[in-house]
């Protein structure tokens, strides 16, 4: 599904990510860990296409293609969703018609016709019931006054109703109480599929009692250093990250 | 150069004057205008509150009223439910539903009558209404409107429409509206033309709103490309008076409006709210000036501007607190939005305060669009042309959205879509 191959990235002349290598498989769940700084949201940025993160080397292919080779919404709309770390506020655009822009831009791209307003509807409301989340959400401004755990729930209605192929999910546990971590991770649970894979950028192994991971990478100072099953994740949260920034280095 | 216009204006008014009828206004009043403005001759960009005003269309314009009354009149929009409708044609009314609204007085000065309770004094003698007094000269007709004390609520639309023959000369809409203690109303004004009319357009509208009086005024200004339109509103707010102004600036090519809003009466508010978008070589100026006379007084001012091509947008919002307006409060929130490397933005607010115990909050900002909230448009599959349409379109929300009358809303909606040659993109929407 995906594999990234010695990838550089730059941000600001500064370079933030210094040989990344992942696999991620189809029907997968991976988790990338790794102390504030490492690089995470730096990967997640460069995966969905944000201007200014400069590949300065490396390959991506995406379902066999060059990610790279697309632009941010062509990404989008060949199945690639970024679950934002700082959900941005888009006042006086309201959530109902991104959604449904959305869900437009990519059915165009497959040559399928513009989404049934009912069809559309029923299937917005069954998701919102999933992420308890108040239909009048829905003709709010983006995000527009939303707590933060209103935003990671936000991220992840999106995410359901789009049903990516790829879905990267940027710290979606951070901000969260116990209860909207178990929403949230049961939405992204109901997403798991043997022709979709999904990646969890997180800090705290919290998150992954919640969401089983198949492999847990540790990402130090922009690069993978070690990767393992569920059970790194438990001896990171039992040693933390010292020991690891140690070798990296 | 300006007096070379002066003269030109005395020239044009001394081959007309015997002509103008003087039930609108009184002809020893015409020529006491001529002789002001001449005085003061007329405005220059080297005064600050005309700095960001296109003057140049000036010198070569034809100031004597257009003659020609036999063109068609251009396409109105659809009619709105609950608007009594009234069309001017070149600055007279050609159109309009006769007899009484219950409550309501609106008649042409053009048609000698009763003389009104509410007179329209001569221009206040400040710069910036010197170009009321090219209207007080030259106009041809005024409309006045009066709402009864403790009238229903009523609607009223005027349309300005500028004909193809008015090249050959200006056009001068003038109303004077009325409200009554205790009145409410809404008056929609609309300034529009056919599309190959390049003319000078230059109104004057009073609005006095009695105690506990309630206008809701809007004015949309979609005049033709090549139109220059000039504009004096002044308003007069008694006690508890509340005063909604809403405008709306998507034509001319160049446009300026003057506004002075006295709150004169204790407790009287006003709301304004402008959203302007201008594109090409557009000019879209506005100067307002909110004078706080009586005590707790309220002014809320909003502006969203949005400059493309090689357009500028300026606003200039000054609030003035006089020495008797102790525990007033305003606010204003003024925004700019550069869309294009040549376009040009001007935000200026002002503050003037004679006296303490009164709250303000004030903000300006001028800037391209949030690169942020693009990404984040783009990577849910937003085509980039769409999400900066849609980012457009949720600036100026912040005044749209204020309109009550949602037929308006669209309408206007649909304009700003059009506009923004995004009518496909946000089809959605409208
Ligand atoms: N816009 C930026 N300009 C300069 N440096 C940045 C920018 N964004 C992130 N960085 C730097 O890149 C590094 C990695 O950041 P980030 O990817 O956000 O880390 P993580 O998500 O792992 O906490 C940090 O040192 C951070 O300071
Ligand atoms: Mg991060």
């Amino acid at each position: 599904m995906l594999k990234i191959e010695n990838l550089h990235a730059t941000v600001d002349g500064k370079e933030i990510l210094k040989g990344l290598e992942l696999e991620v498989p189809a029907g997968e769940v991976h988790a990338v860990m790794g102390p504030n700084g490492s690089g995470k949201s730096t990967l997640a940025y460069v995966l969905a296409g944000r201007p200014g993160y400069a590949v300065t080397a490396g390959r991506i292919s995406f379902q066999g293609q060059d990610l790279l080779a697309l632009s941010p919404e062509e990404r989008a709309r060949a199945g690639v969703f970024l679950g934002f770390q700082y959900p941005v506020e888009i006042p006086g655009v309201n959530n109902v018609y991104l959604l449904k822009a959305a869900i437009n831009a990519a059915r165009k791209q497959r040559g399928e016709p513009e989404v049934d307003a009912f069809e559309f509807l029923t299937l917005v409301r069954e998701k919102m019931r999933l992420m308890r989340m108040d239909e009048s959400m829905l003709s709010r401004g983006v995000n527009e006054g939303f707590s933060g755990g209103e935003k990671k729930r936000n991220e992840i209605l999106q995410m359901l109703v789009l049903e990516p192929r790829l879905a990267v999910l940027d710290e979606t546990d951070s901000g969260l109480d116990i209860d909207a971590l178990k929403i949230v991770a049961h939405g992204v649970n109901t997403l798991r599929a043997p022709q979709r894979s999904l990646v969890l950028v997180t800090h705290y192994q919290r998150l992954l009692e919640h969401i089983v991971p198949d492999r847990v990478h540790v990402l130090v100072n922009g690069r993978i250093v070690r990767s393992g099953d569920r059970t790194l994740a438990l001896e990171l949260e039992r040693r933390g990250y010292d020991w690891l920034i140690g070798e990296a280095a | 150069m300006s007096s070379a216009v002066t003269e030109q204006i005395r020239k044009e008014y001394g081959a007309v004057h015997a002509a103008l009828p003087a039930s609108v206004i009184e002809p020893a009043r015409r020529a006491e205008a001529i002789e002001r403005l001449c005085a003061q001759g007329l405005p220059a960009t080297r005064e600050e509150n005309w700095r960001y005003t296109n003057l140049r269309v000036l010198e070569h314009a034809r100031f004597a009223p257009v003659e020609t009354q036999s063109q068609a009149v251009p396409p109105l929009p659809e009619a709105l439910p609950g608007f009594v409708r009234y069309v001017f044609v070149d600055g007279l009314l050609r159109s309009g539903a006769a007899g009484s609204h219950p409550g309501l007085t609106v008649r042409s000065l053009r048609t000698p009558g009763p003389s009104s309770s509410a007179a329209w004094g001569p221009c206040p003698d400040v710069p910036e209404a010197r170009l009321a007094l090219l209207n007080e000269a030259f106009a041809t007709d005024a409309l006045l409107i009066e709402a009864h004390a403790n009238a229903a609520p009523a609607a009223i639309e005027l349309v300005f429409a500028a004909s193809a023959g008015a090249q050959a000369g200006a056009s001068y809409p003038r109303v004077h509206v009325v409200l009554e203690a205790g009145a409410e109303l809404t008056v929609l004004e609309r300034h529009m033309g056919a599309p190959e009319t390049a003319s000078l357009v230059n109104s004057a509208v009073r609005a006095d709103v009695g105690e506990n009086a309630h206008l809701t005024h809007y004015r949309l200004q979609q005049c033709a490309p090549r139109t220059a339109w000039f504009d004096t509103l002044t308003a007069q707010l008694a006690a508890q008076a509340r005063y909604h102004l809403l405008t709306v600036g998507t034509g001319a090519l160049t446009a300026r409006s003057t506004v002075h809003v006295r709150l004169a009466g204790a407790g009287a508010e006003l709301a304004l709210s402008a959203a302007a978008l201008a594109d090409r070589q557009q000019s879209h100026d506005m100067y307002a000036l909110s004078e706080h006379v009586a005590p707790n007084t309220r002014t809320t001012e909003t502006f969203r501007g949005i400059a493309s091509g090689r357009a500028r947008v300026a606003f200039n919002g000054k609030i003035a607190v006089r020495e008797r307006a102790g525990g007033s409060d305003s606010r204003q929130s003024l925004r700019g939005l550069l869309d294009g490397p040549e376009a040009e933005v001007d935000l200026r607010p002002q503050l003037e305060i004679y006296t303490d115990e009164i709250r303000c909050s004030h903000g300006a900002t001028a800037g391209k669009l949030d690169q942020n909230m693009l990404f984040y448009l783009l990577s849910r599959g937003i085509a980039p042309q769409t999400a900066q349409h849609l980012l457009k379109w949720a600036f100026l929300e912040d005044v749209v959205a204020r309109i009550e009358c949602a037929e308006l809303r669209r309408q206007i909606e649909r304009d700003l879509a059009s506009q923004m040659s995004a009518a496909a993109t946000l089809k959605e929407l409208l």
